[in-house]
């Protein structure tokens, strides 16, 4: 019985866990970047490349394991009659809160599942985005505890549930059929993927998974945090776990903090980065993996925040905000990559907006009486 | 492992509208407390107010009072 119960509670969250790590180790050894199997904000930013939104030559590429993540939620929630089309809370600030969470994500060099996938090919630079992620919740809690919302969404009509999964569908068909109309990254990160294919059953397998469970790396901090429920944070455990135990079989485990793939050492502002990508991802209820998954469920707010997420891609890159890998020059020199001034500040600015956001949505005085 | 009981669960469309519910039953001496939303209930992953099902009416009363927009009552075992 007592099996039973703890099964049902935590099973299908574990077993999403696992399914995500073991997904992110098949795709890096078919091809993708070490330590990238999955990065929802660098699958974005590949994808504002390959539709020219930036002109960054080494990050360009139609990601098909977003498409795959998006359409596997949309048809976990038409089979399970979950799919709702709802939209209208404050979407304009979502867009804003989502172009801000990228910059930041970017300035670490991933989002908060990369960021567990780097922490499980021992990636040290990564504890540096953790601090910072779970200092940016903190925030995001005391605002939630202070009354901060973005109102409610409302029914729409089903149509617009269908947008971004439509525009997703239609991405996937020009990958496919006129891959002439994208850019293609020939070096870099963008130039490693694996067969389509697989990118995309990847995807599909997470996306079910994570609709089903509701997977959030955000939501799990924050209902350990306010709650004391550790389910949904179980899952990204259950990534980590995964992930190192895969990466030490496959003789990929690497425990440093010099030399890691597509990461940097410039601590302090992967900790502001990541602190920015957490506090964001409280107001908007979700970490971006989430955002994906409730944009397949219909919600037209989450599918803002995507493309408020692509659009801070093609910001990122094309004002120089993104972070550099730390690398090796010819003779030999550890280079520490890191972002130069442009980034330091959007991250600053990233700060007061959040801030400004959080203050323009707190109960008003009678409201905060009444209630 | 504590037995399963019927609980009262008040769901919301934000969650400003559980921490006021929390704050509102607090000061009002009324039992219950923040949970995560049953995955049963919805797939949204907010928090609601689990209270004790004799609460139904009393909850429902106070929270219309108090101007909490609610998105639906539910009697669980949990």
């Amino acid at each position: 019985m007592r099996e039973k119960s703890w099964f049902r509670e935590y099973g299908l969250i574990l077993a999403t866990g696992v399914a995500v790590g073991i997904a992110a180790l098949v795709l890096t050894a078919s091809g993708n970047p070490k330590n990238m199997g999955f990065c929802i904000a660098c699958f974005l930013r590949d994808i504002a490349g390959a539709l020219g939104l930036h002109s960054a030559a080494n990050v360009q590429y139609i990601r098909p394991e977003i498409i795959g993540i998006v359409l596997g939620a949309t048809a976990a929630a038409l089979a399970a009659r979950e799919f709702r089309a709802k939209a209208g809370s404050s979407p304009a600030c979502r867009f804003v809160l989502g172009m801000f969470v990228m910059i930041g994500a970017l300035v670490f060099l991933g989002c908060p599942l990369r960021m567990v996938i780097r922490l499980g090919g021992g990636d040290l630079t990564a504890v540096a985005g953790l601090v910072g992620f779970i200092a940016g919740i903190l925030v995001g809690v005391v605002c939630l505890k202070k009354g901060f919302s973005l109102g409610r969404a409302y029914p729409v009509r089903m149509g617009e549930g269908f947008v971004l999964p439509g525009i997703l569908v239609v991405l996937l068909a020009l990958l496919l059929a006129v891959p002439a109309l994208l850019k293609f990254s020939e070096a870099g990160p963008g130039s490693m993927r694996a067969f389509w294919g697989i990118s995309l059953a990847a995807g599909l397998v997470v996306g079910v998974l994570a609709q089903r469970s509701r997977l959030c790396m955000a939501g799990g901090m924050r209902d350990a945090l306010m709650l004391r429920d550790f389910r949904l944070l179980s899952g990204f455990l259950a990534i980590w776990v995964t992930v190192t135990i895969g990466n030490l079989v496959l003789g990929a485990y690497n425990l440093s903090a010099l030399s890691q793939p597509i990461a940097h050492s410039q601590y302090l502002w992967s900790a502001l980065g990541m602190a920015l990508v957490g506090w964001g991802s409280i107001l908007l209820g979700g970490c971006p993996l989430r955002q994906l998954i409730l944009a397949g469920e219909g919600n037209g707010d989450s599918a803002v925040t995507v493309l408020g997420m692509t659009v801070g891609a093609a910001v990122s890159h094309n004002f120089g905000l993104a972070g550099a890998a730390d690398s090796v020059a010819e003779d030999g020199t550890y280079v520490v990559g890191g972002i130069g001034t442009a980034g330091m500040a959007a991250v600053a600015i990233g700060f007061v907006v959040l801030l400004a956001i959080t203050v323009t949505h707190l109960p008003k005085e009678e409201d905060a009486s009444r209630g | 492992m504590r037995e399963k009981s019927p609980r009262l669960i008040v769901t919301f469309h934000t969650t400003a509208g559980a921490i006021a519910t929390e704050q509102l039953c607090r000061r009002l001496g009324l039992e219950g407390k923040l949970i995560s939303v049953p995955r049963r209930i919805t797939s949204d992953c907010g928090m609601a107010w689990s209270a004790p099902p004799e609460l139904w009416e009393i909850l429902e009363t106070r929270l219309e009072e108090a101007g909490i927009e609610t998105a639906g009552f539910y009697e669980l075992l949990l």
